[in-house]
């Protein structure tokens, strides 16, 4: 049963290489290819419902996190606001976003 | 009635008397049907119509009453008589229905009143008065039939047949509805656009993916990026094509697409990286064996022969456009070591490329070529030369000959041998605007030396007929089936050979071109959608074919059940009301312009 309780839960714990944990929805993470194929079997991520993101620190984790709601919330406009990048992190959101295949 | 008199004294008035000179204000109030008359008779109305309630409502319980003691012997119609008879005439009450329901209950005197307000203003509309100023006269809002005083902020509209005015409240509810529509609008009409412009790029509008924001960001800080670093070779390669479709890959951007371990590369427009950065790619790209160059007018002799003396590895080489390479350079390059090892070698667009050259790559590489394309090349005007090529060429998977300088260099003969040696091996053969082409090649050529044939692209060839078709994929038992077939404007082609080949192929189509054969009618969909699916079909031309309509669309929907790109171009039968599924893509209906 707790097994089942925990499947469903509703929210999942993302952690960056420095350390910081971040609480999101399910939802969420499911827009991401990634986190969607982690989620989704039976690897040790579903049952524990935490990932632990090697490749990415706090700082690049918060703004893909951003861009998760992002598109959660925008998913069925058109006008939406630009998602705004700083150009310097650019590069390294681009890696992150390509390995998480949002 | 008394309001009808009333109108004819207000016309009367109107339109009889003789004026003076007047201020701002009483034009004002004139044009706007308000007299000191209207005013007064209004009031008088207000007061008579206030008392009339008051005479009703008294009546209704006189009547309540009435029946309460009349319930067990009356009936029910002499109840209604009696009701209408008591009412006043001019609330305009006349159904028996509406009276006996608001007998029933005391709480229903509301309720009738509220019709009959209703009644008396539809009746007002129905009047069909053109006039109007009495209507305007009266301030009783149009929508909640309150009464209030019109000001120059009152909002005048046009509701239930007539004009009027709406009260304050309805006024401030009334702009700020207008504002959200005309928002909801403008969101509507943008969505469109998008969706119209994506449905032009063969595409669903999506939200951009975080890849997309990335990338877009770095093309366009372009200049200030030192490094790549390690974005993953689909990432750079989608960096690379967006700059090459802005237009703005140039000597300096280009070299952050060099890495030493790069196999392949691609660049879609060179024609700003000049002919020092050209000579960067092979020192920077050693191993390098796919090279691609579009647009390649830069492309200068030293820059060939130098890739002849570095590029070891190079096997594919696709040129675009490289016109400053003269025959001698082409000699001399296909003579090196380099040109020596290539099985790739396709070519476009440039006239300099003569029979001698084409000579030299069939003495070096001719009986390895694997990839052959020669394509729009006008320098190339020899029949000898042409015919020399089943001679050299013995395992081709892959041939183009496509828009030759004169069409009689290209004939049926050439191709029938070249198929003959090539044909075990042979993939793709693309014979574009070869219109010298008739059914001989088709049924003495393709037909028997085929069997592994899955591209067929027949663009342009006037020449060949329905019989040539038929007898192609009548029993052509040896090929599997096509993966890709493109017969657009073959003119001469009609219903019955084009069913044959979609039903010897039906199983394996994935994408289809029937684009300008005029002679399909609308039999053949029905044919097919009474004895064909295809499985794998995932894109359709059929502009131009005007016998295609919404019912030959939903046709393909049906049977086609994976197809996802249908293009209808210049096909005006078919509009946006075709019943097709959600998920196949219809472009270039009418209907879907901006």
């Amino acid at each position: 049963m707790s097994d089942s309780d925990e499947e469903i839960s509703k929210y999942i714990t993302l952690v960056s290489n420095d350390g910081f944990s971040f609480q999101i929805s399910r939802e969420a993470a499911m827009v991401s290819g990634t986190l969607r194929g982690m989620l989704n079997t039976s690897f040790q991520e579903s049952s524990t419902n935490t990932i632990k993101l090697h490749e990415l620190d706090s700082l690049l984790l918060e703004k893909v996190i951003e861009y998760l709601y992002y598109n959660l919330k925008y998913k069925e406009f058109v006008d939406v606001p630009e998602f705004d990048i700083p150009t310097e992190m650019a590069l390294e959101l681009l890696v992150a976003a390509d390995f998480l295949d949002v | 009635m008394p309001r009808r008199t009333r109108r004819q004294q207000n016309t009367a008035e109107d339109d009889g008397s003789v004026r003076g000179p007047s201020s701002a204000l009483t034009s004002f109030l004139r044009e706007q049907g308000i007299n000191a008359e209207s005013v007064r008779l209004r009031y008088e109305e207000n007061t008579r119509r206030e008392q009339e309630m008051a005479e009703m409502d008294e009546q209704l319980r006189q009547q309540q009453l009435d029946t309460v003691e009349e319930e067990g012997i009356g009936s029910t119609e002499g109840v209604s008589a009696t009701v209408s008879v008591g009412l006043p005439d001019n609330l305009g009450l006349d159904s028996d229905e509406e009276v006996y329901e608001g007998d029933e209950e005391d709480g229903e005197v509301v309720r009738i009143r509220e019709r009959a307000r209703a009644k008396r203003r539809k009746v007002d509309g129905e009047d069909g008065d053109l006039d109007g100023s009495h209507d305007v006269g009266k301030n009783y809002c149009i929508e909640c039939d309150k009464e209030f005083v019109v000001t120059v902020y009152s909002k005048k509209m046009e509701k239930y047949g007539r004009v009027g005015y709406l009260c304050p409240s309805c006024t401030k509810i009334a702009i700020r509805r207008e504002r959200l529509i005309k928002r909801t609008e403008i969101e509507a009409r943008k969505r469109r656009k998008k969706i119209a412009a994506a449905l032009l790029d063969k595409q669903a509008y999506s939200i951009p993916s975080l890849q997309d924001f990335c990338v877009k960001i770095i093309s366009d800080n372009i200049n200030d990026v030192d490094l790549l670093g390690d974005i993953g070779t689909n990432n750079r390669q989608k960096i690379c094509r967006i700059l090459a479709k802005k237009r703005s890959l140039d000597s300096k951007t280009m070299q952050l697409f060099l890495d030493p371990s790069m196999k392949e590369l691609e660049f879609w427009d060179c024609s700003k990286i000049d002919k020092a950065a050209l000579n960067t790619i092979p020192s920077y790209c050693p191993k390098l064996e796919s090279l691609t160059l579009n647009m390649c007018g830069h492309l200068h002799m030293d820059n060939l022969l130098y890739y002849g003396d570095k590029m070891t590895n190079l096997r594919y080489l696709n040129l675009n456009g490289p016109f400053l390479i003269n025959n001698d350079v082409w000699q001399d390059f296909f003579d090196s070591k380099v040109g020596k090892n290539l099985t790739a070698f396709h070519l476009r667009n440039t006239h300099r490329f003569t029979s001698d050259s084409l000579v030299a790559l069939l003495d070096n590489v001719g009986d390895r070529l694997e990839e052959l394309t020669l394509s729009r090349l006008d320098g190339l005007d020899s029949k000898l030369v042409y015919d020399l090529l089943p001679h050299y060429l013995h395992s081709m998977r892959h041939l183009e000959l496509s828009y030759p300088h004169k069409e009689d260099l290209v004939d049926d003969d050439m191709i029938v041998n070249l198929v003959a040696n090539n044909g075990e091996h042979l993939e793709t053969l693309i014979l574009d605007g070869c219109s010298y082409l008739t059914d001989q090649f088709l049924v003495s050529g393709i037909k028997p030396f085929c069997p592994n044939l899955t591209k067929l692209s027949l663009n342009q060839l006037d020449q060949i007929t329905d019989n040539g078709m038929t007898q192609l994929f009548t029993d052509w038992n040896i090929n599997g089936g096509l993966m890709d077939l493109n017969l657009s404007r073959c003119v001469s082609l009609t219903d019955a050979s084009i069913y044959k080949a979609l039903e010897h192929s039906s199983q394996t189509l994935v994408e289809l071109n029937l684009n300008s054969l005029s002679g399909i009618s609308r039999k053949m969909f029905l044919r097919l959608s009474r004895n064909i699916r295809f499985p794998l079909l995932t894109s359709v031309d059929i502009g131009f074919v005007r016998s295609v309509d919404d019912s030959a669309l939903a046709i393909w929907s049906r049977i086609a059940p994976r197809l996802s790109i249908l293009e209808v171009y210049g096909n005006s039968r078919c509009t946006d009301k075709a019943i097709v599924r959600a998920d196949l893509r219809i472009i270039g209906r009418e209907a879907d312009s901006i």
